[in-house]
């Protein structure tokens, strides 16, 4: 077997290395028995296939989480036929803590210097080759994000299968370790050994002084307290509008499709003598559903690479240190903030965006409180639908009503979920670290973003598919007529129910559509409410940008009140955010469980919202 | 006294630790054993404490940074 494993600090490296090394060879599951990630992958090189497994874990190996536990037992068991640790060149000193830790193992490793850019950046020189000596094993002096690096690293991790070479020295701790659990003044002495260790094997190693840290300019603003905050904020709004740029082209092709494909399949299908209902299924359904996911994925693309960007240059360290007095009354830490943004753009980011986490608790918390953030789909459906009912000034108090609601939900999100996910003995505050600012690079954040974007399209050409097909069904109408579908005869029979939240049949059509997209909201009122036209085509197409917001105005000031439309907006815009999300958060927790206890909370409190809003603005707009 | 009440722009040395393992773990690994020195970069109301320790600027929790006790450090 060739299995390799990689163990490094957070910011060490360690996920861009397995990214780079693996590809789409990727495995992401659960180690047994735990909700801690597992992740593995595979490479060729000279033709021989290396598995490659991404180590949990945080900072040390002390046994103290879950993953640390993982991590020891896995290493200790020789599970790996090689470990490399990785280092941060430009903090060697404190980033070799590690190497410590792992020291005591006694297991064939190599030790990757990485950043060494960042190193070099900063006037540092490593003795690569004297630290090699003390240690007795290889040095390799390495860039993480520089694709043309990996040659050597492929090379290195061959011959050491090979040869392997085991650490000579380790820190000198007093005997009488035992492996469960050491008391803290036996902890506190470890680390005292373990720094000394450090300090003898760098000594001539680098040139490195402690000198006085002056903040940079920039740095001096992102600071401050307040104004921190609103540059933040600004830069991020920045973002989303380059996010948006990068992804309009996408979506501009992909909106022509539906128009391009539609009338062709349609004509070569009736040409074969199909039945017209299944013309029907597939001219309209199949462009729509690739439109549909084209535009998704691009969206979960440019959310990516502005994000990847933000991360990469350490900008968003800077805006975790902003947030993390904020973040910690939600039972969060500061690193939290950025899947948060990201969700601003699009939930599914946002929920994939919450790997940065330290623990599964906190991730889980962190894509739960993720879903209350209103995507900017949502942005694009409320206005209008406002407009149809309120004044210019009306529609403002709405907007400002949803985003006061947003820290309401958050805060009871944290509430009722916070002590089952973190608990007390679990709570941990935010150490971290700001890396100096650097130059990004593009290449590795634009392939990182197209990993994702790629997966996500998989799985919502599978998932948008067969709900597009359900939802088809349901709302098809033999005669034309919306009074003949499954979808009126569904919903009248249960309006009894629905009334009572203050949605009549169609809001509630349209709420339960909102749960699978936002996008498809507008088509599906414009469906149910225009009433005599084929709800599928209109829905469909109405997906495709084509909504005639006039008509569906008339038409729905005509059947609902104004107390209805506002609790429809608000349920709409804090039940399940799209069936994407809800997929991503199955795949990024692994927890069947808590994937449906977030979305049974979202629909339960969507619904007592409604019903809250409705029953109160029934008293004064009736 | 404690790492939350120093000054920014001073410097200091960790005297001791208080908290569980768990913490002690953190801390330790992350560069501020007990001796370590520092320098305190930017500490305001509600905003974790901004340290330079290690050649890494380091935002530390401002509860976690009550249970650091240091001691000012003429630069």
């Amino acid at each position: 077997m060739n299995t390799i494993a990689l163990l490094g600090q957070p910011n060490s490296g360690k996920s861009t290395i397995f990214n780079q090394l693996t590809g789409s060879r990727q495995h992401v599951g659960n180690w047994p028995g735990k909700t801690v990630e597992k992740k593995d992958g595979s490479f060729t090189y000279n033709n021989t296939k290396y598995t490659l497994v991404d180590l949990p874990g945080s900072y040390g190996l002390s046994g103290n989480s879950d993953e640390e536990l993982i991590t020891e037992k896995f290493i200790k068991g020789g599970e790996a036929d090689l470990v490399c640790v990785l280092v941060d060149a430009s903090q060697l000193e404190r980033s070799m803590y590690m190497l410590a830790d792992f020291a005591s193992m006694d297991v064939p490793a190599i030790l990757i210097l990485n950043m060494m850019d960042v190193a070099g950046d900063q006037g540092k020189e490593i003795n690569d080759r004297l630290l090699s000596e003390r240690l007795g094993i290889p040095v390799l002096t390495f860039t993480a994000a520089e694709g043309k690096e990996y040659g050597k690293l492929r090379e290195l991790i061959e011959q050491e299968l090979k040869t392997p070479h085991r650490l000579v020295t380790a820190p000198v701790i007093d005997a009488g370790t035992n492996d469960t659990g050491v008391s803290a003044g036996k902890m506190l002495a470890e680390g005292q050994a373990k720094y000394a260790w450090i300090s003898s094997l760098l000594e001539g190693v680098t040139n490195t002084k402690q000198t006085k840290y002056k903040l940079s300019k920039f740095d001096t603003l992102m600071v401050r307290p307040v104004l921190g905050k609103v540059v933040t904020v600004g830069i991020i709004l920045v973002g989303f509008l380059a996010a948006m740029l990068i992804m309009s082209p996408f979506m501009g092709v992909a909106g022509m499709l539906p128009g391009l494909l539609g009338a062709p399949i349609a004509n070569f299908l009736t040409g074969l003598n199909v039945h017209p209902w299944l013309v029907s299924v597939f001219s309209l359904i199949i462009p729509n559903t690739i439109y549909f996911c084209i535009s998704m994925a691009a969206f979960v693309f440019g959310v990516n690479v502005v994000f990847g960007f933000l991360e990469e240059i350490g900008f968003l360290a800077r805006a975790a240190y902003q947030f993390d007095g904020a973040l910690s009354k939600l039972g969060l830490q500061g690193k939290a903030v950025a899947p948060i943004l990201m969700g601003m753009g699009c939930t599914i980011g946002g929920a994939s965006g919450t790997r940065v986490m330290d623990s599964w608790g906190q991730k889980m918390l962190t894509m739960m409180v993720v879903w209350a953030v209103p995507c900017a789909s949502i942005w694009s459906i409320i206005p209008v639908i406002s407009g149809m009912f309120f004044p210019i000034w009306g529609t403002l108090l709405v907007c400002v009503g949803i985003i006061a609601y947003i820290f309401v939900l958050m805060f009871l999100v944290s509430k009722v979920f916070g002590k089952s996910l973190i608990p007390e003995d679990a709570k941990a505050g935010m150490i971290m670290e700001l890396p100096p600012y650097h130059k990004p690079h593009w290449r590795y954040i634009i392939k990182e973003a197209w990993i994702k974007c790629f997966d996500m399209f998989k799985r919502a050409l599978k998932t948008v598919t067969l709900v597009s097909v359900i939802f088809w069904a349901f709302s098809y109408s033999p005669t034309g007529n919306v009074e003949s579908s499954l979808l009126y005869k569904v919903g009248t029979t249960i309006e009894p129910v629905t009334r009572f939240f203050g949605l009549g049949w169609q809001t509630f059509m349209a709420f339960i559509s909102a749960a699978f997209a936002k996008e498809a909201v507008l088509g599906t009122l414009n469906a149910v409410f225009a009433g005599q036209s084929d709800v599928a085509s209109v829905a469909f197409n109405a997906s495709a940008g084509g909504v005639d917001t006039m008509a569906l105005s008339a038409y729905m000031t005509s059947a609902i009140s104004g107390a209805e439309a506002l609790a429809f907006m608000f349920a709409c815009t804090f039940s399940v955010p799209c069936l994407m999300a809800l997929s991503t958060t199955y795949k990024e927790s692994h927890s069947l469980k808590w994937t449906l206890k977030t979305a049974g909370f979202y629909v339960a409190a969507a619904l007592l919202l409604s019903c809250i809003v409705y029953h109160i603005a029934a008293l004064f707009i009736g | 006294m404690k790492l939350s009440e120093m000054r920014a722009d001073t410097c200091g040395e960790v005297k001791s630790l208080k908290g569980d393992e768990r913490f002690l773990s953190r801390i330790t690994s992350i560069g501020l054993n007990e001796g370590a020195s520092f320098q305190v970069v930017k500490n305001d109301r509600k905003m974790p404490v901004l340290i330079f320790v290690r050649e890494t600027l380091l935002a530390l929790n401002r509860q976690d940074s009550e249970n650091i006790e240091v001691m000012e450090v003429k630069a």
